[in-house]
This record gives structure tokens, C-alpha cells and sequence, in this order.
């Protein structure tokens, strides 16, 4: 049972990890939690399905499309709405991302209405392969291994591009930055196009194993956020863990406790990490400068 | 030396000028006698609106006075809702205390998720409201006692002997709530405590050095956020006749925040008249289609581009919208537009704005 | 047992000692001036005795009570008032809003005296207006009269500072911090900054801890001076004795 169990928690933590390294990066550079980081993507998985369905494109295309869709509509997220406001205080930038999550929200469910699709996609959720005593679909191995590699990606651009370590250094230290010629004007732009391809390619992992409809992403929103609190909301190491570790959780407490409020696992893992260690497990706490 | 006999409560007091209460009247009769002058069916809209100016009021208190986000006042409404509605229905305790009651009760879970909130700073509170929004309706929808996702039927109310059956009769009793909690919440903001969550969102820091334990009248505003949001809850479920979990959904949560953030976040009028303009799109989700010329031609664009099935999630659109234009434009919102249109007019009387000589005697 | 005594104060912020083993004695009626170049961590020192910043080393002590580690609310109620380099006013609130948050911890009204302020017998009421009629001295005094109903956040710089000076008075402290009052001002203007400091020592029973980047007005007005350079203490004494002290005079000239 545990196996079982814990292949299914790796899993469900794949698309959380996904999630949560996508709301990190963000964050890191800008300090916004981004609350439309799951809308993004779920319009985007709709842009796939649009293409999928509608003008019949292949698979590979279709993808290709929903992820520079992605990217540009966190350019534009970015460029046309962030950075443009009269008075970014915290409070009002999370408001925006609020604002913005729900006129997509309200847009998806214009244009695509709010039943629940069949979303197309090349690898099954039914087809199941056996591990010794553990049997698993062929859709939560590749959403495993999917995640895996593009986590891995994206640690790879930011440690050893040329382009990657130039973003974090301005991650860190913007004016440091500046003088050292990287804009950071489009540095916070790419981060934005970046982090809404990631949680891009979350929604199209779930999208075939629930349905498609315009709160396809509130489920995974929630758990990237708990898992980058209970990692920290500073460090993507920390958040990936984070996201494999609730997945885990999750699923123990679902197998062992209750199947009926497994939701809830996560508010009460936010709480309580929070409570004990306000800057997540791996995370470091900074002090305000007066 | 200047103003000896300066009377000190006039800073405070509902009236200042000799005119507010000739308007304060001139209200209570329009509220009176809207009910009798309108058809039947907009009763219950203005009951609904009335609803969500109480939630506004509360979300007040909290984004607006102490700057803390909440993403999950839905789930108060449900606490409010459901424990008026369990009270009546299984301790048959008579409305007005099962209303009182689910006002505590709210406060008491506000107090609970105000806890966390002593340690946690903006994103960290906002994502931990949003868990307990979500949670509050996952818990709901999966318990028996709570009716599961069948929802349950509001039992029929009385106040002391009159039965609150029609529409109207709910009216009187909804609005002349919200008419005492207004007052009460206005009166909170000018006295000690609302100073004090008012100081909070300008300098937490500051506020700590002038003694507000400021983790305290943090926990504190919640809980009285929650409480007014309870009380709606009651007088929702009131209005409604049925409850079921799908209504406290996140969207309305985010509805919530929109409108005070639309009205003016930390302002009491902004955010009544946020919480109006919002109640009736919230709840008049279609309304767009009927309107004179725009109604058509959103129709015919939704055919051509969206589709008609969805057009009523086009409110949601205009909703977003309007957070992100107000906090493009005037994050103040509509109370703010209202100062600046007030600050233009007074500029063009006078130029006097030079405050930096302010010789005794001068006023 | 002195009034206030500072023992053995550090405090570090990762690799750097922004104050390393400071101690000093004030008496109570007493102007004490703390002074030293930019970044030598005077301000890091008011933080810690009020509370924001937790020293990592060291004690502080008032009217014989150690204080250090309490929160900044609790130091608050002591009878500890400060003003902050960098303003921190509640800018959106009005003076007279900021100085009645002065005067939050000798009131006492709840969430059901305020929502219940039905009329000017109802107790809140009477709490306000009792409060408001006990701050109006200090508003003439410091000449905020003109402002009193203004948004501070839109006040020029000089009043913003006279108006956090009159919030910390409200709070009516036996200590009161005081962090570079004269900062940004023209020689007129730090003329007034001492007659007020002065005035303020001379009409109110209250102990002022000073930091003054001007030297000259910090020795001018002080009876005891500390002076710091890079977190450490390199002079202490009567202000004739740190005039001529080389080091103080050596860590000016090294400063430019
Ligand atoms: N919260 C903080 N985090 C990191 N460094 C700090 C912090 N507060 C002060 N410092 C550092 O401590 C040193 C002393 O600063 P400060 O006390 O403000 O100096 P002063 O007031 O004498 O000009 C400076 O180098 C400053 O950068
Ligand atoms: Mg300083």
C-alpha cells in the first residue's frame, strides 16, 4: 500500500512542484505572489485545446502554441498591468494579480462557457504499468517525468546560462545589476513569460486527468502555494521540495485518515508551517530596515 | 491659546454640519418607501445588494483599515449561513439570537484564522486565507450534518411574533441591519480601536512604538471582519431559503474584495457603494444583455467570437476589469475620484496651500 | 540603579557588527547626545531600545527594569516614546489622528465602547473628546495648529518631522528618543530645533536621548555625549570633553 501510495503522492507533487516553482520565481524577483499564475495557465491549456479541437492541429503544434501563448501573456501581464500602476505597494499588487485572475477567469468562461471537457492528449490516463506491486498510469509516469526534466531545465538556464545568471543576479540585487549592464526592466518580464510557461505546462498535465474548465488551476493554484510556503517562498529548491512533499502528504492522509477532506490538508499545512516557521522550511527570514 | 473653546467632539460626531440631518432623514425615508415604489422581484435584489454592503463593510475593517487581504471571506459567509440555519433547524433557536449567534461564531473562526496572521505578513495571510475559503466549502460539501453538496432549506423566520415571509417584510429587517452596522462600524473607525487598525496599514512599525500590540488588533480586526460577514451570511440564507456550498465559492470571495476595493479601500461610503454597484452585477450576471443598445451588440459579438452559453461569465470580465482599471487609475477607487474631484474644485476657489508657515494666530 | 543604562550592546546583521559592545548611563532630566558619522549605528541603537530590532548581546535597562527582548509595545507602555530617522507617520491619517495614536496606550475603549459612540455622554466619547482636549497644547505648542486636520502624508518635510516629534510627546514619555531632528534642515531651521529641544526639557519632566548627525547642535544641547564610530564607542563624557577628543575628532576628518 505505502509504495502505492507514495508513487501516487509523486505524482500529484510533480504538477504542486511545478506550481509552486513557477510562483517562486516571481516572487523572487518582483515580491508579488502571483494570484493569476493559475489562470494563466488554465487559459492557456484552453488555447491548446482550442487548437486540438477546433482547427484539429496536432499535438506538438497545438502545445507549441498554448506555450508561447504563455510566455507572452506573462510578458504582457508584466509590461501592461504590473509595471504600470500608479502605487505598487504590496497590497495593491496582489490585488492586480487578483483583479487580473478574475477577468481570465471570466473570459474563459465566455469564450469556452463552464462545462467540463474532454481534453485531448497523446498519453493515457487509463493505460496503467506495473512497478512490482505498483501500478501506475502512463499519464502520472510522464506527468513525473515531464516535470522532472523541465525542473531540471530551468535550474540548468539559471545556474549555467550566460542569460540565467544575469536574472539572478538581478533577482538579488537589481541596482548591483544594473550598473553590471543587465536591464532589469526585461529581466522581470522573461521571469513573468518563464514562470507562465511552467505553470503552462502544469495545466496541460492536468487538464487529461481531471476535465478542462475554467477552474481547471484553482485545485493546483492553492497546492503550489503551500508548497512554496512550506518549502519557502524565496528558495525554488525549497518550493520543488515543497510541492513533491505535500504531494506526498497528501496522499498519505487521503490513504490513511480521510479521503473526503484531503483538500484541506494543504490550508492546514500552510497554517501550521507558518506558525512554526514563517519562512518555510528551507527558507530564511530578513528583517525590515528602519 | 488659539481655539480656547474649540469642542473637542466635534471631531467625532455623525454630524458636523447643521444640513446631515435633514439627509440622514431624507435616507431612512428613501429606504423606507424604495421597497413600496418598486415591483416586486427588485425587492429581492435590493436585499441581496443590501447583503453584500454588510460583507463590504467587514472586508472594510480588514483590507481597508489594517491593509491585510482576505481571499476567503466566502467561507465566513458559509460559517455565518450555516450556523444560523443549523441553530434554527436543529436547537430550534428563533432567528434574531440564531442570527446573533452566527455573527459570534463567524468571529470566533475569524479569531482563529487571525492567529496565523500574527506572524504572517501579506502574501503569506493572503494565501492562507485563500486555503481557508477553499476548505471551509470542501468541509461543507462532504459532511452530513452540513447537508453535503444537496445544500439545505432555510426554515421560516419570525421576529418575536411577525413571520418574516415576503420579500418585503425581509427588507426591513435586512436593510435596518445594515443601517445600525454601518453606524456601528462608522463609529469604531473614529474611535480608539479603528485608529488603531488604521495605523497598522500606515507603519506597523510605528504603530508598535505608540503601544498597539499590533498582533492583537490584527487577530482582532478579523474577527470583527468576520463577524459582520457572519451576520450577512444569516441574513443570505435568509433572503435565499436555501444554502448549499456552491454559492461560497472563491470567485465570491474574490467579488468580496473587488468591491472594496472599486469603492475605495479604507473608506466606509466607497465601500458601501462598491459593494452596491457589485451586488447587482453579481447577482444580475445576465443584466448586460438587456441593456438599450450594448446589450445587443455584446450578444451578437459573443456569437460571432465567445458564445452565447458563456455570456454570462461576462460579468466576471467587467469585475476583473474593474479591480485592474482602479488599481491602474485610482487605486483609491471611487472615494478617491470623489476627493480629487472635491480637491479640483476647492483649488480653483482658493490658492492658499502654503502650510509650511503656520504662524500662530492664522487660523 | 541610573534611570536608563545601556550594558554590553551588540548587534550584528550577518557578517556586519553594526554596534559592538556599547554601554552608557543617562540620568533622569538629562539631555544625552549620541553622535558619530553615518553608519555608525546610532539609529541600530534606538531600534534596539525600543524594541523593533532584537540585540544579540547586551542588556538595557529602565528605572531599573531589564527591557531588552521585550516587544515594541510593551517598551511603549514603559514610558518610552521615539521618533524615527526616516519619518514613520501614519501618513493617510490626519495630525491630530496621529497624535491621538500617541495617546492609544492611556486610553481604553474597545470594539463595543466605540461601536456603541451614540452621543457625547457615551463613554468612548467622552475617552476621545477628554483626549483630544489633552493633545491641543502640544499641536500649539509645536505649531501644527494650521495642520491639524491635514493628511500628514502630504505635509511638507519640516512639519512632517514637528508632527512626529508632537505624536511621540502625546504619549506623555519619561524617555523620550529623539533619531537626527535637524536632518535636511537649513541653519534657521536647526537654530529652532534647539530652542524647541531646550523648551521641551525645560516645560516637560521628560529624558531625551538624542542622535545628531550636526555635532555642533548635538554637544550644544547635550549634558552627556556618546560617541560612536562603526558600531563601536570611542568617547564618552561631558560635551567639553568630547570637543576636544582626539579620537571623535579624528573619525569627523576621516569622514570628510
Ligand atoms: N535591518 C538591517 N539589516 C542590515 N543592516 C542594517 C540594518 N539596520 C542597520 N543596518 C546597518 O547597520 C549599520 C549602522 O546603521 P545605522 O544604525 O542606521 O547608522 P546611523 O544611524 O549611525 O547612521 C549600517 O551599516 C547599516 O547598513
Ligand atoms: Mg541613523
Amino acid at each position: 500500500m505505502l509504495p502505492q501510495v507514495l508513487a501516487s503522492g509523486l505524482s500529484a507533487g510533480s504538477i504542486y512542484a511545478l506550481m509552486a516553482l513557477a510562483l517562486v520565481i516571481t516572487y523572487k524577483t518582483t515580491e508579488v505572489p502571483n494570484f493569476a499564475q493559475g489562470d494563466m495557465a488554465m487559459v492557456s491549456a484552453f488555447i491548446a485545446y482550442m487548437f486540438l479541437t477546433d482547427f484539429e492541429t496536432g499535438f506538438i503544434f497545438a502545445f507549441g502554441v498554448a506555450l508561447v501563448f504563455a510566455f507572452l501573456l506573462g510578458v504582457g501581464f508584466e509590461g501592461l498591468l504590473l509595471r504600470r500602476m500608479r502605487k505598487p505597494t504590496h497590497l495593491n499588487l496582489i490585488i492586480m494579480t487578483l483583479g487580473f485572475t478574475l477577468a481570465l477567469f471570466g473570459f474563459a468562461g465566455w469564450k469556452w462557457g463552464a462545462d467540463q471537457r474532454h481534453f485531448p492528449f497523446p498519453i493515457s490516463a487509463n493505460e496503467v504499468i506495473r512497478f512490482g506491486s505498483v501500478s501506475i498510469s502512463t499519464l502520472s509516469v510522464a506527468t513525473i517525468l515531464i516535470a522532472g526534466i523541465l525542473m531540471l531545465l530551468v535550474f540548468v538556464f539559471f545556474r549555467f546560462t550566460k542569460l540565467g545568471v544575469a536574472m539572478q543576479a538581478t533577482q538579488q540585487d537589481p541596482i548591483a545589476a544594473r550598473i553590471n549592464g543587465v536591464p532589469a526592466r526585461a529581466v522581470v518580464g522573461l521571469t513573468f513569460g518563464i514562470s507562465s510557461v511552467i505553470g503552462t505546462v502544469a495545466a496541460l498535465l492536468t487538464a487529461p486527468l481531471i476535465t478542462l474548465d475554467p477552474t481547471l488551476m484553482w485545485d493546483a493554484l492553492l497546492k503550489g502555494f503551500a508548497a512554496a510556503v512550506l518549502g519557502g517562498l524565496n528558495t525554488p529548491v525549497g518550493a520543488v521540495l515543497g510541492g513533491y512533499l505535500l504531494g506526498v502528504i497528501e496522499n498519505l492522509f487521503g490513504a490513511y485518515v480521510s479521503v473526503e477532506f484531503k483538500s484541506v490538508v494543504a490550508f492546514l499545512i500552510i497554517v501550521i508551517v507558518l506558525w512554526f516557521k514563517p519562512s518555510g522550511l528551507f527558507g530564511r527570514h530578513h528583517e525590515r530596515k528602519v | 491659546m488659539i481655539e480656547p473653546t474649540r469642542d473637542h467632539y466635534q471631531d467625532i460626531r455623525l454630524f458636523t454640519a447643521r444640513g446631515s440631518w435633514i439627509k440622514l432623514i431624507l435616507l431612512l425615508v428613501v429606504l423606507v418607501s424604495l421597497p413600496l415604489l418598486l415591483p416586486g422581484y427588485r425587492v429581492f435584489t435590493l436585499n441581496y445588494m443590501a447583503v453584500f454592503v454588510i460583507v463590504g463593510l467587514g472586508m472594510n475593517v480588514l483590507v481597508g483599515y489594517t491593509g491585510q487581504v482576505s481571499l476567503g471571506h466566502a467561507g465566513f459567509l458559509a460559517i455565518g449561513a450555516y450556523t444560523m440555519v443549523l441553530l434554527m433547524t436543529r436547537l430550534a433557536v428563533p432567528f434574531p439570537l440564531a442570527l446573533v449567534m452566527a455573527g459570534f461564531v463567524s468571529a470566533f473562526f475569524g479569531f482563529l484564522l487571525g492567529l496565523p496572521a500574527l506572524r504572517l505578513a501579506g502574501p503569506y495571510l493572503a494565501i492562507a486565507t485563500l486555503g481557508f475559503g477553499l476548505a471551509v466549502t470542501q468541509i461543507i460539501a462532504h459532511s452530513a450534518l452540513f447537508g453535503g453538496h444537496m445544500g439545505l432549506v432555510v426554515p421560516d423566520a419570525t421576529v418575536g411574533p411577525f413571520p418574516l415571509s415576503g420579500d418585503v417584510s425581509k427588507y426591513y429587517v435586512i436593510v435596518g441591519i445594515t443601517f445600525v452596522l454601518a453606524l456601528g462600524v462608522r463609529n469604531l473607525s473614529v474611535t480608539r480601536v479603528g485608529r488603531a487598525f488604521r495605523a497598522i496599514s500606515d507603519s506597523e512599525i510605528a504603530a508598535a512604538t505608540m503601544g498597539v500590540d499590533v498582533a492583537y488588533y490584527k487577530t482582532l480586526s478579523f474577527a470583527v471582519s468576520a463577524a459582520l460577514t457572519g451576520v450577512a451570511g444569516g441574513l443570505l440564507a435568509l433572503m435565499t431559503g436555501f444554502i448549499s456550498p456552491g454559492v461560497f465559492t472563491f470567485t465570491l470571495s474574490l467579488m468580496f474584495l473587488a468591491m472594496v476595493v472599486f469603492g475605495g479601500l479604507g473608506s466606509i461610503t466607497g465601500a458601501v457603494l462598491g459593494s452596491i454597484v457589485m451586488g447587482y452585477l453579481n447577482l444580475e450576471m445576465d443584466a448586460f444583455q438587456e441593456l438599450p443598445v450594448l446589450g445587443p451588440a455584446l450578444e451578437g459579438f459573443s456569437e460571432r467570437f465567445m458564445s452565447t452559453v458563456g455570456l454570462p461569465n461576462f460579468g466576471w470580465v467587467v469585475t476583473g476589469m474593474l479591480i485592474v482599471f482602479t488599481i491602474l487609475i485610482e487605486p483609491r477607487g471611487l472615494y478617491g475620484l470623489w476627493i480629487r474631484a472635491l480637491d479640483t474644485t476647492k483649488r480653483s476657489k482658493s490658492t492658499d496651500a502654503d502650510l509650511s508657515r503656520s504662524g500662530p494666530g492664522a487660523d | 540603579m541610573s534611570f536608563f543604562a545601556v550594558d554590553g550592546l551588540t548587534m550584528r546583521f550577518g557578517g556586519l557588527t553594526a554596534l559592538d559592545d556599547v554601554s552608557f548611563e543617562v540620568d533622569r532630566g538629562m539631555i544625552f547626545s549620541i553622535i558619530g558619522p553615518n553608519g555608525s549605528g546610532k539609529s541600530t541603537a534606538f531600534n534596539c531600545i525600543s524594541g523593533i530590532y532584537q540585540p544579540t548581546a547586551g542588556k538595557i535597562y529602565f528605572e531599573g527594569e531589564g527591557i531588552s527582548g521585550l516587544a515594541p509595545h510593551h517598551i511603549a507602555r514603559l514610558g518610552i516614546a521615539r521618533t524615527f530617522q526616516n519619518i514613520e507617520l501614519f501618513s493617510t491619517e490626519t495630525t491630530i489622528d496621529n497624535l491621538m495614536l500617541g495617546r492609544h496606550q492611556h486610553m481604553h475603549s474597545g470594539v463595543w465602547s466605540g461601536v456603541a459612540m451614540l452621543g457625547r455622554a457615551t463613554s468612548a466619547a467622552r475617552e476621545e473628546t477628554e483626549n483630544r482636549e489633552r493633545v491641543q497644547w502640544i499641536i500649539e505648542l509645536l505649531d501644527l495648529v494650521r495642520v491639524r486636520d491635514r493628511p500628514v502624508g502630504e505635509l511638507p518635510y519640516g512639519t512632517q518631522k514637528r508632527v512626529e516629534l508632537a505624536r511621540a510627546l502625546a504619549m506623555e514619555p519619561k524617555l523620550l528618543l529623539v533619531d537626527e531632528p535637524s536632518a535636511g534642515m537649513n541653519a534657521d531651521e536647526r537654530a529652532e530645533v534647539a530652542v524647541r529641544m531646550r523648551e521641551l526639557r525645560a516645560e516637560l519632566d521628560v529624558t531625551i536621548l538624542l542622535i545628531e548627525h550636526h555635532v555642533q547642535l548635538a554637544i550644544g544641547l547635550a549634558d552627556r555625549v556618546l560617541a560612536l564610530n562603526f558600531g563601536k564607542p570611542i568617547a564618552q563624557g561631558a560635551p567639553e570633553e568630547i570637543r576636544q577628543h582626539p579620537e571623535v575628532i579624528k573619525a569627523y576628518l576621516g569622514d570628510g
